[in-house]
């Protein structure tokens, strides 16, 4: 894990449809699960939405929200979107506004200046519970662990958690 | 908040006391300056009998559908969308709005109850749906609501 942000700023993004967009309106209330993409021309990104195109069938029940950042342009964004059958939000940072202030930007890759694979499994406020480091595949974070992290936010924000 | 509609077939009225059918929708839908002359692409029913219970998998399927490729499609033309409660547990149908009526033949909504094409000025914009959440919050018409 990596302990780089403990509150992610309100992004301010065009999402895949090029409407104007912030995190918090996007969290709507809900824990957050946001995922730092390099793009869609990374064959482990896209291995690694493959996946979270899977785990949206849960998050789509689960009262829970899911949104990816790349610098990929929105109509890249919206195309790779539908290749993946996926139904939540991509938010594009085309421009690179946010790449240096979250401390992300991916050094080694001096061709598409991307950001650095990451994913914060946030309250609805934008508190981070729990960052992962994916600049190695394996650093990110399993679907379990995914659960774990949300079930874990969820007793926390939700006072009718115990109720039977 | 104002959230209720009614349709009658033919147009959509938000007065109280309307004629036709009644429906709950995402109270944001009003909230804001109207939209002028926008087109309703309206999939319900003046009947009854015309209800499905939200949970229904092609009630699901559809909400589904409409975060794919549905609000992508309609790009900037999408004024609001709304699905419309009878009571917590039915579905009515759905209301798509927009500026231009040109995709309304696609509209996944009209394979749960047919639609009919309105004019109005009743909608105001509202941001489109983030997904990936279909369920609804607390009873209020999906997309709307929160905890």
């Amino acid at each position: 894990m990596t302990e780089i942000l403990t509150t992610v700023p309100d992004l301010a993004l065009p999402d895949h449809t090029g409407r104007q967009r912030t995190l918090a309106e996007l969290a709507g209330g809900d824990p957050l699960a946001l995922f730092f993409s390099r793009g869609w021309w990374c064959p482990k990104e896209q291995r690694y939405l493959r996946g979270l195109a899977e785990l949206q069938d849960e998050f789509e029940i689960a009262y829970s929200r899911l949104v990816v950042v790349s610098v990929d342009p929105p109509e890249v964004q919206s195309a790779f979107r539908a290749g993946l059958g996926a139904r939540f939000t991509f938010l594009s940072d085309e421009m690179r506004c946010y790449l240096d202030e979250l401390g992300l930007r991916e050094t080694t890759d001096t061709v598409h200046h991307p950001y650095r694979p990451a994913a914060f499994m946030l309250y609805p406020d934008l508190n981070v519970y729990a960052a992962y480091n994916g600049y190695w595949y394996w650093g990110r974070p399993t679907h379990e662990e995914i659960r774990q992290d949300l079930r874990a936010i969820t007793r926390e924000i939700r006072s009718d958690w115990e109720l039977a | 908040m104002k959230s209720t509609i009614s349709f009658d077939g033919k147009s959509l009225r938000g007065e109280p006391g309307a004629p036709g059918r009644r429906f709950r929708a995402d109270p944001r839908c009003f909230a804001g300056e109207p939209v002028l002359d926008a087109w309703a692409h309206v999939c319900a029913l003046d009947d009854a009998d015309a209800a499905l219970p939200f949970d229904q998998p092609e009630v699901q399927q559809v909400r589904r559908d409409a975060l794919a490729w549905w609000i992508p499609l309609l790009g900037d033309t999408l004024v609001c969308l709304t699905s419309l409660a009878l009571d917590p547990v039915n579905y009515g149908g759905a209301i798509t709005v927009t500026t231009d009526p040109g995709s309304f033949r696609l509209d996944p909504f009209a394979r749960i109850f047919p639609g009919a094409v309105v004019r109005t000025s009743l909608f105001s914009q509202v941001p489109p749906p983030a997904g990936p959440v279909v369920e609804r919050y607390a009873g209020v018409a999906w997309p709307g609501g929160s905890f």
